[in-house]
């Protein structure tokens, strides 16, 4: 719309043409935003809707036969055992997975945050495990981890801390562990750099009129840099743990969910049951229950973000 | 300052750079394992226990790698995938961005909230619906089908960002352009976008490490090995009865080097992309 045009419209004072005017100048910002809400309709929102209706049906991929067995996979699933137990498993996988990346990439961040000689190398060199990959960090975790030629038996034996070689990753009650540990060494960059980001927006002054109070390093911590942090803490570990929850790459290559089932979680179950045995009514089901976990996680993500509402 | 505050405040200098060595020894550890395992002779990397140092080390594996491996093609597909992802999402983000930015309309709050909901909702938990429609659309087994779900689900970083970033370009500039008898387009190309330069290098960087890294899109759409990307193909290398770990471990060295030259140049690009994608300023 041009400058006149603009000019004439708020000079003329007739209600007419000003609604007129007003629909107009919408119509182009609408047209501008219609391809992208067009796309996201199609790719997530028709998904999302054909998710909840295939849910409903029993509906093997190969075939274009379907069955509506209205709530059957619902009633199924949550009587069978499996389910809860998928659910310990996604739990201890997010909660140990979350925990570990908050702690360690806190003790980056509080390490990097000072004027220190070198902060560009550190920060770029902490923040390649996230760039990388997942399913690369995977199949390395998983070499490091071998039986048999790994490395970490190999440190193990020379420390003396075990004799004989362990194979974590074929181990139904330590698999997880193998697996969580590259987990939090993919997710830990993304944690320290947020954290420093946070840090570094404190101001200076706290720390110094707390240390003419003379309190030792441990309260300033405690008492300034925990409470000034609590909101990108909050964030930060809202994110990760909605991450952890749908991680999909990096334990589907390092064990696909085995052995005997011990490391899968909810979206990996979504994947065999739906994807790789060719069940995608009983997939459906199971994506449906992981949306109502991610909607909470959203809602609570939501609120904390348009604090405020001033932004928008 | 005193003796004893000097000796403290190196003492102090000595333990943080001793934990960051520390803590960056750790970090770089599977690096260290990976790239040292490629070095070692056929014979070597199935020693047990491992060797912690190659003990004749060569760069056999690299040269073996290109005709035993299809490592250069799939460098190219996540060449192809990545900027087919990156094009995608900007035609698409670039619009609506600048929309909200520019005006006010009923809407625009559901528009940008529910771009964030997208963002939450992960692939993984869509993939039986968006299987269903990637086969109806009859883009399975073409780039497509990886480089639609992927512009999907970057689009909502590439939306907020681009949109941040439009807000704080005065509008004034713009006008002075419209007087100046410039058209939309041209005051988009020639004087907008110039100036979001940085926010989007951040876009761009993001937008394609998404789509180099991502196994399940791959996975899921491609049956074609001819298709595959890094991830994908390196997670084919994994046997069920034998892993030919050596070419598989050079492959991933030779997968991660574009990466490793991405970080290096933007580097504070990747960092504020990061930060502005999960903390309000």
């Amino acid at each position: 719309m041009s400058l006149a045009e603009e000019y004439t419209e708020t000079s003329d004072n007739s209600r007419l043409e000003r609604g007129l005017a007003y629909v107009q100048r919408n119509s182009r910002a609408y047209l501008l935003i219609a391809p992208a809400a067009v796309f996201l309709l199609a790719v997530v929102g028709y998904p999302i809707i054909e998710t909840f209706r295939l849910s409903l049906y029993q509906s093997p991929a190969d075939s274009n036969i379907e069955t509506f067995v209205g709530l059957q996979h619902y009633v199924e699933i949550f009587n069978s055992d499996i389910f809860y137990r998928l659910l310990w498993q996604t739990g201890r996988w997010v909660v140990a997975g979350v925990a570990g990346k908050t702690l360690l990439g806190l003790l980056i961040a509080v390490h990097l945050k000072g004027d220190i000689r070198g902060r560009k190398f550190f920060r770029t060199a902490f923040l390649i495990p996230w760039g990388i990959p997942y399913a690369i960090s995977a199949v390395v975790f998983r070499w490091i981890e071998h039986p048999q030629f790994g490395y970490l038996n190999a440190i193990l034996l020379k420390l003396g801390i075990i004799e004989q070689g362990i194979g974590i990753l074929g181990n139904p009650s330590l698999a997880w562990l193998g697996v969580v540990v590259a987990d939090i060494w993919i997710g830990t960059p993304f944690m320290a750099i947020i954290f420093l980001a946070g840090l570094q927006s404190i101001p200076q002054e706290l720390y110094e009129a707390a240390a003419i109070d003379g309190a030792e390093k441990w309260h300033q911590f405690r008492y300034i840099t925990l409470p000034q942090l609590k909101s990108v803490v909050l964030i930060a570990t809202l994110l990760s743990t909605i991450w952890t929850f749908v991680s999909f790459d990096v334990i589907w290559t390092m064990t696909g969910g085995g052995p005997i089932s011990s490391t899968a979680t909810l979206v990996i179950h979504i994947y065999q049951v739906g994807l790789q045995n060719g069940n995608l009514g009983r997939g459906a089901a199971y994506s449906v229950i992981g949306f109502l976990f991610l909607f909470v996680f959203a809602i609570i993500y939501l609120r904390i973000y348009t604090r405020g509402g001033d932004e928008l | 300052m005193t003796m004893a505050g000097h000796d403290r405040s190196s003492l102090r200098k000595v333990r943080l750079y001793g934990v960051l060595i520390g803590l960056l020894g750790l970090m770089m550890l599977p690096f260290y394992a990976m790239f040292s395992s490629t070095l070692k002779p056929e014979s070597e990397i199935f020693a047990a226990p491992a060797t912690l140092v190659p003990s004749d080390p060569s760069v056999q594996a690299y040269l073996q790698v290109w005709t035993q491996t299809d490592v250069l093609l799939w460098v190219g597909n996540s060449f192809i995938i990545s900027v087919g992802t990156v094009v995608l999402t900007l035609l698409l983000a670039i619009p609506a961005a600048y929309s909200c930015a520019r005006n006010d309309f009923v809407g625009k709050r559901t528009f940008l909230l529910s771009v964030l909901v997208v963002q939450m909702f992960a692939p993984v938990v869509l993939i039986v619906g968006l299987f269903d429609v990637i086969s109806q659309m009859g883009l399975f087994n073409t780039y497509l089908a990886v480089i639609v779900p992927a512009a999907a689900f970057t689009l909502p970083f590439n939306v907020w960002m681009l949109y941040g970033y439009f807000k704080t370009i005065p509008v004034a500039l713009e006008e002075s352009a419209r007087i100046d008898g410039a058209s939309q387009l041209q005051i988009l190309t020639k004087i907008v976008l110039p100036l979001t330069k940085p926010a989007l290098v951040a876009s761009v960087t993001y937008t394609f490490l998404y789509a180099w890294n991502r196994l399940l899109f791959v996975l899921t759409f491609l049956t074609d090995s001819a298709k595959y990307n890094i991830p994908r193909g390196v997670f084919s290398m994994v046997g069920a009865l034998q892993t030919d770990w050596r070419m598989m471990l050079t492959v991933s060295v030779i997968g991660i080097i574009p990466l490793l030259i991405l970080f290096a140049f933007l580097e504070e690009y990747i960092v504020a992309g990061m930060t502005a994608g999960a903390v309000k300023e």
